[in-house]
């Protein structure tokens, strides 16, 4: 298996001279994130996402099948990761790596295990008829932080999605074409964002948001806040490296916040954007009962 | 050199036969891109540009991407990977195996006496072979005169990534004139201390006693690259870059 070629010596130390003195190599503040870019598919549920160079792409789907036999009142709710060698070379399709793990797994408790989506609304007929919402996961072009951008193209791509409506009646089911009826929003309860930090130096005293590649593969320990722009913390993961002052991530913490919530007014402002766009004429268009012919 | 209208080609094309140089006494030579059918067809294996020298009767396509292939006498930026009894093994892409490098090819090195490098290291070497199907060959000394001629270890600085396309036109000998880049320059012009090294396998090693000036040289190098910017963007980059640093 091709290993990621490490990088060099004058890198490693250049980019760690670079940060003492408080510089970053493309220039920007520790704090600040790469620019934010955010573009919908033409279909509902298909959120494309970019962080600088890092590039990923969310598609949300739905459909028909039977609940876990444990949990009758209850839909289904996956996220699939995948990293596919369009990403690296060193990302091999059906081997996952350790990349991969760590980021299926963080988006699972970011935005399922924090009850982001109510998955009761899902059920149609208890324990016999439920919607399964499968979020595919695509990176595109990694440039670091993909954490945090699929983190982002996760919650774009669900709050951007509509699932055919449905009725029950006489124990029919009944599923409508978007000609039939208006599709609808999923139950959406609240927005987390992943905030991944840095660290480097010896003590890790230099904390930098949104680390490039370069820069993630030097760092000394990394830490992952999942929060929504309630600051309700959904988790916390700093797995292994360098040991971080308490104090420090008291401060990392509050600035996630002020990020969660850029993000969140960001999402808010496209998706508002988006809405416009589709609903050409309003709702007199809607009224007119003239047509084409 | 390139006739007043540029001309593009796509890899299969038929080259119009009066474009092709003629030379009473040179054979023709063919560069990058091009392939020889026998017996007489000439076919463009890129996209590009095709150009044509008629004084050294060669001709070859131009373009920008794809991967680094090495070719003798390219002069590139190779980083250790590991030792071995008389070699050093190089990297100069990722995700490609290794060149080697003799321990030997530096500057007034003996059996004795050699530098002793580390995985990781960043080496300005020359590429002496390159074949198809071996591993290519690197040197880091004039085997006419015995030199380094430039080349050898780099230390300290920083590396950069840049397009294949940039990486050539940087190590063009009139780099302004033919290659249209001059961000490099500028900025020296405007009161800059820095030293560079470019590779052609899309590297370009920056190195100066103050961190901010390499890190300005590296973005004004990489928003070139990524913006296409023409010579007027550029000295429009290097001014915003210098009044930002101040």
């Amino acid at each position: 298996m091709p290993r990621e070629i490490e990088p060099s010596l004058n890198e490693k130390q250049f980019v760690l001279q670079a940060l003492q003195e408080k510089f970053r190599l493309d220039g920007r503040q520790f704090d600040q994130y790469r620019p934010l870019e955010l573009t919908f598919g033409d279909q509902y549920g298909v959120a494309d996402v970019a962080f600088g160079k890092t590039k990923i792409l969310a598609k949300a789907s739905a459909e028909v099948t039977v609940p876990y036999a444990d949990r009758p009142l209850d839909g289904v709710f996956a996220i699939a990761t995948e990293l596919s060698p369009m990403a690296s070379p060193a990302f091999e399709v059906n081997r996952p790596t350790e990349t991969e793990v760590l980021l299926s797994r963080l988006l699972e408790k970011t935005v399922r295990r924090s009850g982001a989506l109510d998955t009761e609304s899902l059920c149609l007929v208890a324990g016999q008829k439920c919607w399964s919402i499968r979020v595919d996961v695509h990176v595109l072009s990694h440039d670091g932080n993909l954490i945090d951008t699929a983190c982002f193209a996760v919650v774009a791509a669900l709050r951007h999605f509509r699932k055919p409506d449905t009725s029950v009646e006489g124990g029919i089911l009944t599923v409508y074409t978007p000609a039939e009826r208006e599709p609808v929003p999923l139950s959406w309860l609240h927005s987390p964002f992943c905030v991944t930090w840095s660290f480097y130096g010896d003590r890790g005293e230099i904390a930098v948001l949104d680390a490039t590649w370069t820069e993630e593969q030097i760092r000394v320990a990394s830490c992952t806040i999942s929060l929504n722009r309630h600051g309700e913390i959904c988790q916390i993961s700093k797995l292994g490296g360098t040991p971080v002052e308490a104090v420090a991530l008291l401060q990392c913490t509050s600035i996630a916040l002020t990020k969660a919530k850029d993000f969140s007014v960001f999402l808010d402002k496209k998706l508002a954007e988006d809405t416009k766009k589709r609903n050409i004429g309003g709702f007199m268009a809607e009224l007119r009962s003239e047509n084409d012919r | 050199m390139a006739t007043a209208q540029p001309l593009y080609v796509l890899p299969g094309d038929t080259i119009d036969p009066s474009l092709i140089p003629t030379h009473k006494k040179l054979p023709l030579r063919l560069g990058p891109g091009l392939r020889h059918i026998p017996p007489s067809a000439i076919v463009p294996t890129v996209a590009g540009q095709l150009v044509a020298d008629h004084k050294k009767n060669s001709m070859w396509v131009e373009y920008n991407g794809g991967r680094y292939i090495p070719a003798p006498n390219d002069l590139v930026i190779g980083q250790i990977q590991r030792s071995a009894a008389d070699f050093y093994f190089m990297n100069l892409t990722p995700f490609t195996s290794n060149a080697t490098l003799p321990q030997l090819a530096f500057e007034g090195a003996t059996k004795k006496n050699r530098p002793q490098l580390a995985s990781g290291a960043l080496v300005y070497a020359r590429v002496v072979l390159a074949n198809r199907h071996m591993d290519p060959e690197l040197e880091c000394v004039s085997s006419s005169t015995g030199k380094a001629e430039g080349l050898g270890p780099l230390t300290g600085g920083m590396a950069f990534d840049v397009s294949l396309g940039l990486a050539r036109r940087l190590l063009m000998a009139r780099s302004r004139e033919e290659g249209k880049v001059e961000i490099l320059e500028l900025l020296g012009a405007e009161g800059l201390a820095f030293e560079t090294a470019v590779g052609r396998n899309g590297k370009v090693w920056v190195g100066s006693d103050s961190a901010k000036t390499i890190i300005l040289v590296g973005r004004a190098l990489r928003e070139t690259d990524d913006g296409k910017l023409d010579v007027d963007q550029q000295k429009k980059l290097a001014k915003r870059l210098i009044r930002e640093m101040k």
